[in-house]
């Protein structure tokens, strides 16, 4: 198989399960107790509005033709319209996206740097004080309860000391006042350490644990006693021909490990105000928002699947082994 | 008979493996410190009202105040007793986290023997299917159908953690069944004309369950992880009290910055529960896989 033919079919597996989920979610929407027609249609809407509505999306036709236009609606980018915030569901979500993305591709890419080069160092000297300090501490780390963990750094590091805000994205003051482009910039960064600093602590120690342990089996490969009679540094051998291979691991479970992220990351977008996607889906679902919950729900699981693909390809990049 | 000493035996020999491991002790002496919590929860009713976990209200506090003789831990905002609901939310810990991990070990063992066992299109769907449920996010899944169908009750919340979460044991134990599949024994009981069932049951899943159970350590802590998330959020059984729940009530009620005594406890407990399930689960991983051990130790 070539690698074209190996991207479409991952390609094709994606969006099959993302049909899945877009079905399943359609039933469930129907099947949940209650009229389907209060669940997409604001209750406060004028009854021609509302009217105006329920024929676009089609809800008071047979199911059938509902989810054909449920489909269709959505591949069109028509997601009905948010009740609290009166606009085009789309619209709302898609405006939430960057916060979300910005927050977590950095934290994920930071903790995974790290990881992998403190569980190179952790595996190199095994059994040394420096090795057991490690790995206690990623154990605690990934054993971490993301909420509390979070509401700790907060508490501490933006109440008790005072070196970050206690929330938000922006300073709005900064903002009103017509600042230069540079000085909002490092606002935004200074409201971003706290929680980006909270996702990489819950995140790191689950790398550096996957990157010792494969590191340790890289170990003892014929290669690196080949290396080592070679006559290599202890640098290169440790750096070139183990911790290149022992990584790959560890990038299949950036993968594996989205569905936790996320739900780490929905988490603190909450405690610390984050206007991201997770905090929307939370608010929608605690405001009984329907369309919002539906929208977010689904633009989760889209980034979720995307960035699976995202991995898959970067494996078989990063490993000539792989025939695809 | 020889079965039974044989079983001793290698049950003693495990036990010795296990509690030489510094994590697997430490692990067991907190899982007892929490066990025998969640045990003296069910003496709280006959000590008095006033320590009743969600209904007990101290007449004379009725807001949160610090540790004290009365209140070893303080008082929520209401004036409940914050230790009586320590223990409570111990108890619910334990039930969550072992009832929804051994539901979804149940799933995942079958489907992962299943699955290796029969091969071909079968074992396909049924990985594909693993693949799918496991890239899903519990926590964002729970919410939506909290959303949907209102407060869920503390079993339906423990059935759908363990229905999102079994595919990674049937990944697990599908490749142990197909390297099972490959021994004389199999072969032999095919031979003598045992049925595809008998053999996946009397044979083969003797075999997965220590490795089953193993990752039903796993599988307790994100068990507890994903329902004290959810109670945190607002979405819990509000009949039970838990250890989420009471940081909810901590932030929500705006204490988070004024009762460090509040704050603190329910945090730690859940976070020190996961990592003593944690901790034994990695202990038992060195005795089931010798590789693991460290040299020089017979394997």
């Amino acid at each position: 198989m070539n690698r074209s033919l190996f991207l479409f079919k991952k390609t094709l597996e994606l969006f099959i399960l993302f049909f899945l989920i877009l079905t399943v979610l359609f039933f469930l929407f129907r099947l949940a107790p209650g009229d389907p027609v209060t669940r997409m249609v604001d209750p406060m809407l004028t009854p021609e509005d509302a009217a105006h509505l329920i024929e676009q999306m089609g809800l008071d036709k047979p199911l059938t033709t509902q989810y054909m236009i449920y489909v269709k609606n959505f591949f069109t980018g028509n997601l009905g319209f948010s009740f609290h915030y009166g606009e085009p569901v789309a619209r709302v979500i898609l405006s939430r996206l960057p916060c979300t993305l910005l927050l977590f591709t950095t934290s994920t890419l930071l903790a995974a740097l790290a990881g992998i080069f403190l569980g190179k160092l952790s595996a190199w000297h095994k059994g040394s004080r420096l090795d057991g300090v490690l790995s206690i501490s990623a154990l605690v780390c990934h054993t971490l309860f993301v909420p509390w963990f979070a509401l700790m750094m907060l508490w501490v590091l933006g109440f008790q000391v005072g070196w970050f805000p206690l929330g938000g994205i922006i300073s709005p003051e900064l903002w009103i006042a017509d600042s230069s482009f540079m000085i909002k910039t490092l606002d935004v960064l200074h409201h971003m350490l706290l929680p980006l600093l909270t996702l990489f602590i819950i995140h790191v120690g689950s790398y550096l644990l996957l990157m010792r342990s494969s590191m340790l089996s890289v170990l003892k490969e014929d290669y690196i006693l080949t290396a080592r009679a070679k006559g290599l540094t202890d640098r290169v051998i440790r750096n070139g021909h183990a911790a290149k291979n022992a990584s790959l691991p560890v990038v299949t479970s950036v993968g594996l490990s989205l569905a936790f992220s996320i739900n780490g990351g929905a988490l603190t977008e909450q405690i610390f105000t984050w206007p991201g996607i997770g905090r929307e889906l939370i608010f929608a679902v605690s405001n009984n928002d329907y369309p919002l919950a539906q929208g977010c729900f689904l633009l989760i699981a889209a980034v979720v699947l995307s960035a699976n693909l995202i991995v898959d390809l970067l494996y078989a990049w990063l490993d000539p082994r792989i025939h695809y | 008979m020889s079965y039974n000493s044989g079983f001793t035996q290698r049950f003693s020999t495990s036990w010795k493996i296990f509690i030489k491991n510094p994590l697997g002790k430490a692990g067991l002496a907190l899982l007892m410190l929490f066990a025998f919590m969640a045990l003296a929860s069910f003496a709280l009713p006959f000590i008095g009202d006033m320590y009743d976990p969600m209904t007990g209200v101290d007449p004379l506090v009725l807001h949160s105040v610090g540790p004290s003789a009365v209140h070893w831990l303080g008082t929520d905002f209401i004036g409940r007793d914050i230790f009586c609901q320590l223990l409570e939310g111990s108890k619910i810990a334990f039930i969550v986290g072992l009832a929804s991990a051994f539901i979804s070990i149940v799933i995942g063992t079958v489907v992962g023997m299943v699955s290796g066992y029969a091969g071909g299109i079968v074992d396909m769907l049924l990985m594909r299917l693993a693949d799918m449920v496991m890239v899903l996010p519990s926590l964002v899944i729970l919410l939506i159908i909290a959303a949907l169908f209102g407060q869920l009750n503390i079993w339906m919340i423990v059935f759908l953690i363990a229905i999102l979460r079994w595919p990674a044991v049937a990944r697990v134990i599908r490749s142990q069944t197909l390297s099972l599949k490959q021994r004389p024994f199999i072969e032999a009981s095919r031979v003598a004309g045992a049925s595809n069932v008998r053999i996946i049951f009397k044979h083969i899943m003797p075999n997965v369950l220590p490795l089953a159970f193993l990752y039903m350590t796993f599988r307790v802590t994100s068990a507890i992880l994903v329902e004290a998330s959810l109670s945190f959020l607002g979405f819990g059984d509000p009949g039970q009290i838990s250890w989420g729940m009471m940081l909810q009530w901590v932030w929500s009620s705006g204490h988070m910055f004024q009762a460090p005594y509040w704050l603190l406890p329910p945090g730690i407990c859940i976070s020190l529960l996961t990592l003593s399930f944690y901790m034994v689960g990695r202990a038992m991983d060195e005795v089931l896989d010798p590789r693991l051990r460290k040299e020089g130790k017979p394997s």
